[in-house]
């Protein structure tokens, strides 16, 4: 667990334990609410770790790399991005990929616009985002996104 | 007609089932290896998601609509970002951590820009995931990524903001129904009305429903279900009883 999880995890169990010295019946129903958000996403949340598992699976970072290195730059920028928006990857495995990639060459935009569109944008997400905030908000948010790491991408390639 | 229905309510769980038997018979490597794969994301889901859940419920108990319309609010202005960007800063997990917290902070009347703002950050701009930048591509990488995206965001948080009305944030408009009614979308089956009101809500397979023939309406009670509904998914409209 990251200093973050925990950090969390201790910022809340004292807020627990506030909540519960001033209002113990408050804080089952709080509790309570917690419990049946869990109940209402856990199948959803599940889906959606399956199935970047198994498109993990299919299509390990080698063989995404290896792929976007024999695109030309800016092909292999939007290339890249597309590919970022398939799946969700925690950061934790995204850098040491990206690092991979910019050693073996594929240069600085795609491994900008992979890790942008890697953690923003996703297609495995969709149907979760679209059941909380609406089909609009998550088709404009993830399109937005999209086009966002696509910019960012190639001023920090003009940059760097 | 109920299997068919929850079936239907989790489509892609289903999908999603289908290919890895699928896989299992022609390609059985590939279904093992996905299974290994998702082991790490359901340890992460474990870790974050039970303390989401309480710190979401926790203040959507204690803080006030006020507090929260006033802080990030449409008239909060570079405040709200402000404190937009902090919240998604600060917090862990993958973005779909973030949607009950948002959805949470977007009923007591924060603004979308600030949602959008939150949702974004919590994706890209996480103080782990920067350390960890820094560490694996170095600190220049990291700032100038840092800063490029949080003008991005900044602009398309705008852009939705303008986009994006309060309407389009909830699948298919409740229609205005008299007395009592639950927003079929918005509710997940929870049950806490019918426990609240045994007397006047009841299931219909996964969604609870409002009698419609309940005569006596008791408001205090009613009014206990209502707060009692962590989706906010009950109304109630007095005028056309």
């Amino acid at each position: 667990m990251d200093i973050f999880t925990i950090g969390l995890w201790i910022i809340t169990l004292g807020l627990l334990i506030f909540s519960f010295i001033k209002d113990k019946g408050k804080t089952l129903i709080s509790l309570k609410k917690a419990l049946s958000m869990g109940r209402g996403m856990i199948l959803s949340v599940l889906a959606v770790i399956f199935a970047i598992g198994f498109i993990l699976a299919v299509f390990p970072a080698e063989t995404i790399a290896a792929y976007i290195e024999s695109q030309n730059a800016v092909l292999a920028t939007v290339v890249a991005a597309a590919i970022g928006t398939i799946t969700l990857i925690p950061a934790f495995i995204a850098f040491p990929l990206i690092q991979t990639l910019l050693k073996a060459g594929v240069g600085i935009m795609p491994a900008v616009a992979f890790l942008t569109t890697l953690t923003m944008v996703g297609v495995a997400t969709l149907p979760l985002e679209r059941r909380t905030f609406g089909t609009k908000f998550t088709l404009v948010r993830n399109g937005l996104s999209f086009v966002f790491a696509i910019v960012i991408a190639l001023i920090m390639g003009v940059i760097l | 007609m109920k299997v068919m229905k929850r079936l239907k309510e989790n489509m892609f769980l289903v999908v999603v089932i289908l290919v890895y038997l699928i896989m299992l018979i022609f390609r059985p490597g590939l279904s093992v290896q996905g299974i290994r794969n998702s082991g790490y994301y359901i340890k992460e889901m474990i870790m974050i998601l039970p303390v989401v859940f309480i710190l979401t419920a926790l203040l959507d108990t204690w803080v006030p609509k006020e507090v929260i319309l006033k802080y990030l609010g449409s008239g909060s202005k570079w405040m709200g970002a402000l404190l937009s960007f902090v919240f998604g800063s600060i917090s862990a997990g993958p973005i779909y951590a973030a949607f009950p917290f948002c959805t949470m902070l977007r009923k007591k009347g924060a603004s979308i820009q600030n949602i959008v703002i939150i949702l974004s950050s919590w994706a890209v701009l996480k103080i782990p995931m920067l350390l960890n930048e820094m560490k694996f591509l170095g600190p220049t990488f990291m700032a100038l990524r840092w800063v490029l995206t949080v003008i991005s965001i900044i602009i398309f948080s705008g852009i939705m903001g303008k986009i994006i009305k309060e309407k389009d944030m909830i699948e298919n408009e409740p229609q205005v129904m008299k007395g009592v009614s639950v927003n079929q979308d918005a509710c997940m089956g929870c049950r806490a009305c019918v426990r609240n009101y045994p007397e006047l809500f009841a299931m219909d397979g996964k969604k609870a429903f409002a009698n419609q023939n309940y005569q006596d309406l008791n408001m205090e009670q009613l009014k206990h279900a209502m707060e009692g509904c962590p989706v906010k998914a009950i109304s109630y409209n007095e005028d056309s009883v």
